[in-house]
């Protein structure tokens, strides 16, 4: 498989600070990758060093082929990148942007580029500083889609944008997987932690519903360290909620197989997540460790729901 | 246009899940032989989906009989097929087996499955009775 970033041992230390610790990724071509975290994770230093704006400290990494020291001006025509702080010449009205940008691309579509702005009604004679974020965040996704990049980044693309306009993002954003060796990375912190036990996820369900089916890879990186990088079909295969109903309360602590996550037990009630679930062996397995199990109920989990177990089993930041 | 229906549940590949709705929606003729199929532009960005998995479930439906290429004209829908005698075996015998195999396990009884098969043979008439 073809990968268009690749990273080994990738390092990034402020100080005595580690942003990005020993990082091995990879991200293959013509895939929608996910990186989660919650914030100051080290997501956006991870992007940065990818483009070449800040220098890793150690390791390496391969973009597009090359390595991310050596970007320039021809890779970087073949990659899209808006992040959440992005900054825009905000004198410029939205048409003098992005005629400002068409030059310097020599895969600039120009039709494309029409059906974009037609698509998210972008104001083209307002001045940048008089729209609205979203508006804004529109005009840098089309600035950086209509060259039609082979590698789209999108640090934190969707936080601050109302439902509607994220789901023209999306679309925005599917639009160039139309061609030919295209991938697309994108970094969010879907899940953000309050302290504890207490998780709070900014991202509405219906916006994690749409990452879990748009990204075939998935990755979460925690105070630098990747805990989770996965295709997003195994690790649905993979994971099930259990609950059990016993005839009579065991102690439950005896013979629990590491892979049942976080388990508990209210009374004859048991709780568990199994995370090596397979059809049929995993039943049989519960059977034999719970002899009077008479009822048994195993579902399948939503990605929200298996970040909330790895959350709590990998004690993601605890703030 | 996306003309079929599709209801994602967690814990199953979406390719698997998309798939079957198609199947289901010829069964029921919501899908008939000759109608344009969506393109794996349009299906990604109508059910939000990876255009990777969109692409496999075209390919999974042409290998199996369900979908034809048509040259300038993108996939449609074939017309029906007469199932070999692999599948016949695999529902006949396979598939039969598990449900009664389960069915026992659960202590249902063969008249509730008999029943129940004939309810759902009308997988029309199932919604509307629901």
């Amino acid at each position: 498989m073809n990968s268009t970033i690749e990273t080994r041992d990738l390092t990034k230390r402020f100080g005595k600070n580690m942003a990005v610790q020993g990082l091995n990724l990879t991200v293959p071509t013509g895939s929608i990758f996910a990186f989660l975290g919650p914030n100051g994770a080290g997501k956006t230093t991870t992007i940065k060093t990818l483009m070449n704006i800040m220098e890793p400290t150690r390791g390496s990494s391969m973009v597009l082929g090359v390595d991310s020291k050596r970007l320039g001006p021809k890779e970087f025509t073949q990659i899209g990148y808006v992040s959440e702080n992005q900054e825009m010449p905000e004198w410029m009205t939205v048409n003098q942007f992005l005629n400002y940008c068409r030059k310097m691309y020599l895969t600039w579509d120009n039709k494309f580029c029409n059906d974009l702005i037609d698509q998210f009604n972008l104001p083209l004679k307002q001045n940048l500083k008089s729209i609205s974020r979203g508006m804004k965040m529109k005009a840098a996704l089309v600035s950086s889609l209509a060259y039609r990049p082979k590698l789209l980044i999108l640090d934190e693309p969707f936080s601050g944008l109302d439902p509607l306009v994220r789901d023209e993002f999306v679309s925005g954003m599917l639009d160039i997987t139309g061609g030919e060796n295209w991938t697309i990375f994108i970094s969010s912190h879907d899940l953000d932690i309050t302290g504890g036990e207490n998780w709070t996820i900014f991202i509405s369900s219906h916006d994690i519903d749409e990452v879990e089916r748009l990204a075939d890879w998935v990755g979460i990186i925690d105070r630098g360290l990747l805990k989770v990088v996965e295709q997003t079909e195994v690790l649905q295969n993979r994971f099930r909620r259990v609950e059990l109903t016993l005839q009579e309360p065991i102690d439950i602590k005896l013979n629990f197989p590491e892979k049942w996550y976080l388990p508990k037990q209210q009374g004859r009630t048991v709780h568990f997540f199994d995370s090596q679930y397979e059809t049929g062996k995993s039943e049989a397995q519960i059977c034999e460790i719970f002899p009077t199990c008479s009822n048994m109920e195993v579902s399948g989990m939503s990605l929200r729901e298996m970040f909330v177990v790895f959350a709590k089993k990998f004690k993601i930041s605890e703030l | 246009m996306i003309n079929f229906t599709v209801k994602f549940q967690y814990g199953t590949p979406i390719y698997e899940q998309i798939v079957y709705a198609v199947k289901k929606a010829i069964v029921t003729e919501q899908l008939k032989p000759g109608d344009q199929f969506p393109s794996v532009r349009e299906m990604s960005k109508e059910l939000r989906i990876n255009p990777n998995t969109a692409q496999k479930v075209v390919a999974h439906l042409v290998r199996e009989g369900l979908l034809e290429i048509k040259p300038g004209v993108g996939s449609v829908v074939s017309g029906p097929s007469m199932a070999t005698k692999a599948q016949r075996d695999k529902i006949l015998n396979n598939e039969v087996e598990k449900l009664i195999v389960e069915s026992k396990r659960l202590s249902i009884t063969k008249k509730e499955v008999v029943d129940a098969i004939i309810c759902n043979w009308a997988l029309d008439n199932k919604e509307g009775k629901k």
